[in-house]
């Protein structure tokens, strides 16, 4: 299924309007790119999916239902399905403060010192509610609205892993155990204002690229829509990479391997944080991962907390395709190595 | 040379995943297969936005005549317009403007072609069909689960005959409950069937989901003394508890036990998954 499909998609076409040089996804493989005649309107490619999901519904579908591929087809759209209403969420969230926000006001509300921003924007992400899909293009939007990057930057690593809908469901999923609540509140928030202190300090502005913002028909609410439509499109897409990805992993690996593991303190958190980012959880949902290691200490899953809505598969496809490779090849390291010590630290002295 | 997603496209990609969505959200209960049943007002309002802005964006293209010379006017515009936000005191409109020069990001109307992947998910849903989790999945997952949490006390048992009860509960009753309040009684539960590595059991099974079936984990009792109907039937399991002989739990993966002396085939439930709370 999934080969059918790539091959598929390697001959879809539209009408080229201008050269597709977005070098920095890479995800789609160099066969995508086949000359087509310019200046067609009507969208051939999508005829192509539409007669394909028609044909293969009959020709294909009976012989697609192997265990294996449906279980991974199921985790796979599960994963899609449950992420896509909160990436639709935060999207529109985005879309809005492209659309209705004025640009001087971001300039305004945070403290003109990008130092001082930088925490202030880590703060901000406790009272907005966003999955970490979503926090990406919010990010890009507020760094195209002329907000410090190191300051987007701790909004973008706080916003998901600290927000009341995450710490509620923590709460939930740790009953009598309010110092989990309270260790991947603090431990994130301290992570997300490092690495804006760090990005400040140390960071080039050359090594991101930062997303321009389409600008609609003149109403607001038009841009508005051109916004939507356009991040939808760009997160949707790496979302579908990191749902391949996680699902693939979650139905090839067996998790016996993950018990055996869990006897090492050290390389429990570190098993565990790598794990968080090979599952690409949402921030909403990975708490009850976390609650059912039952076999790991309580440190380890802290690390699975506080590194999962910070860096995992979909969002290093999702941040490389919006600010560039070269900019997660940095962004995504550091965060990992920052989140993984302090993780470690606080849950050496609150745990 | 490559090929950007035409804005028809990008609209007509938003409807196909929106109609998807709407499919198996608002037509009927395929959802239940992915997700809990709370989420079904979310997943239909995202399945109507998604439709909501292809199908504007469908009638703002037909609208411009002309699309070719349209779209330019437009990207030239989206370019120009950084200017006017007036912030550019950070120097953050100039990079933007870098950022368009390599060529990057300025879709203005050509969407990434990252953008086809969202068809993916259609495909699935189309042509695999993908059903809830079942007897694969389930055998996958022999991690020991917490036990029961919230240990409120168990109620007595109610009436004289077998007493249904979720897989869940009698797992929380089998293990934590003091009062043994399953001594003595037939119990009924209902599952799936998944066969067992060691010989004169099965499991009758149900999964429960945390959040989505990304990370579902399973339920399971071990049942004896019937004969195991084929992997992943739907069955009601009749019998009593097989009190278990020890009093710290062992280490290694335990299942309670259940002794059936009646087990009947039945469909499928509407709801796959078994809800957490009982």
């Amino acid at each position: 299924m999934k080969s059918d499909t790539i091959w598929a998609m390697s001959h879809l076409h539209t009408g080229p309007r201008q050269p597709w040089a977005d070098e920095d996804g890479a995800v789609p493989p160099a066969s995508w790119g086949r000359d087509v005649p310019p200046g067609r309107s009507l969208p051939w490619g999508f005829m192509l999916v539409i007669a394909l999901l028609v044909v293969g519904r009959f020709a294909l579908a009976p012989y697609l239902t192997s265990a294996a591929l449906q279980t991974w087809a199921t985790v796979f759209v599960a994963i899609c399905v449950q992420a896509l209403p909160f990436l639709v969420f935060g999207v529109a969230l985005s879309a809005a403060i492209t659309a209705f926000v004025p640009g001087s006001f971001w300039t305004r509300a945070l403290p003109r010192h990008p130092a001082a921003a930088v925490p202030v924007a880590g703060m901000a992400g406790a009272v907005l509610p966003g999955c970490e899909c979503a926090s990406v293009p919010v990010a890009s939007g507020l760094m195209a609205r002329g907000v410090t990057p190191a300051a987007a930057l701790a909004f973008l690593l706080a916003s998901p892993a600290i927000n009341p809908i995450v710490l509620v469901a923590t709460a939930v999923a740790f009953p009598g155990q309010p110092l989990m609540v309270a260790a991947r509140f603090g431990a994130s928030l301290i992570v997300a204002v490092l690495v804006g202190w760090l990005w400040l300090r140390f960071g080039r502005s050359e090594w991101l690229r930062i997303p321009s913002r389409p600008h609609g028909e003149g109403s607001k609410l038009g841009a508005f829509a051109e916004a939507m439509r356009h991040d939808l499109l760009h997160a949707g897409g790496f979302l579908i990479v990191g749902g391949l990805a996680a699902a693939t992993i979650n139905v090839l690996v067996p998790r016996e391997w993950l018990t055996a593991v869990a006897g090492i303190p050290w390389l429990a958190v570190l098993v565990m944080a790598l794990l968080a980012v090979l599952l690409s959880i949402c921030s909403e949902a990975d708490a009850f991962v976390a609650a059912s290691m039952s076999a790991f200490s309580p440190t380890a899953k802290l690390a699975f907390l506080v590194v999962g809505p910070m860096v995992d598969l979909k969002l290093i496809a999702l941040q490389a395709g919006t600010f560039g490779r070269a900019f997660a090849v940095r962004f995504v390291p550091l965060t990992f190595g920052l989140a993984v010590l302090v993780s470690a630290l606080s849950g050496w002295l609150l745990l | 040379m490559a090929v950007a997603v035409n804005r028809a496209t990008q609209n007509l990609v938003l409807i196909l995943l929106g109609g998807a969505v709407l499919r198996i959200s608002a037509f009927s209960a395929t959802y239940l297969n992915y997700v809990k049943p709370g989420f079904r007002p979310f997943l239909i309002g995202a399945g109507a936005v998604l439709m909501l802005l292809g199908v504007s964006g469908l009638v703002q293209i037909w609208r411009s005549k002309g699309t070719e010379a349209d779209d330019h006017r437009r990207e030239d515009r989206a370019h120009g317009s950084r200017t006017e936000d007036g912030h550019d005191d950070h120097g953050q409109g100039d990079r933007g403007h870098d950022g368009h020069g390599r060529g990057g990001h300025g879709h203005a109307h050509g969407g990434p072609r990252v953008a086809w992947l969202m068809c993916l998910p259609v495909f699935a849903i189309f042509l695999i069909a993908p059903p809830a989790l079942g007897s694969f999945a389930a055998a996958r997952d022999d991690a020991p689960r917490p036990r029961s949490q919230a240990l409120t006390a168990f109620t007595p048992l109610e009436g004289d005959g077998p007493v249904d009860m979720k897989i869940g509960e009698f797992i929380g009753r089998a293990w934590d409950d003091e009062t043994r309040s399953l001594s003595g009684r037939q119990i009924r539960l209902t599952g799936f069937v998944v066969p067992s590595k060691k010989k004169g059991q099965w499991f009758v099974t149900r999964m429960q989901l945390a959040c989505c079936a990304a990370d579902a984990f399973a339920l399971k009792v071990a049942v004896k003394g019937v004969p195991a109907p084929p992997a992943d039937t739907w069955v009601e399991v009749t019998g009593a508890w097989v009190p278990h002989g020890f009093e710290k739990m062992p280490a290694g993966i335990v299942h309670p036990e259940l002794a059936a002396t009646d087990v009947m085939k039945i469909d499928a439930p509407a709801e796959p998954y078994e809800d957490q709370s009982y």
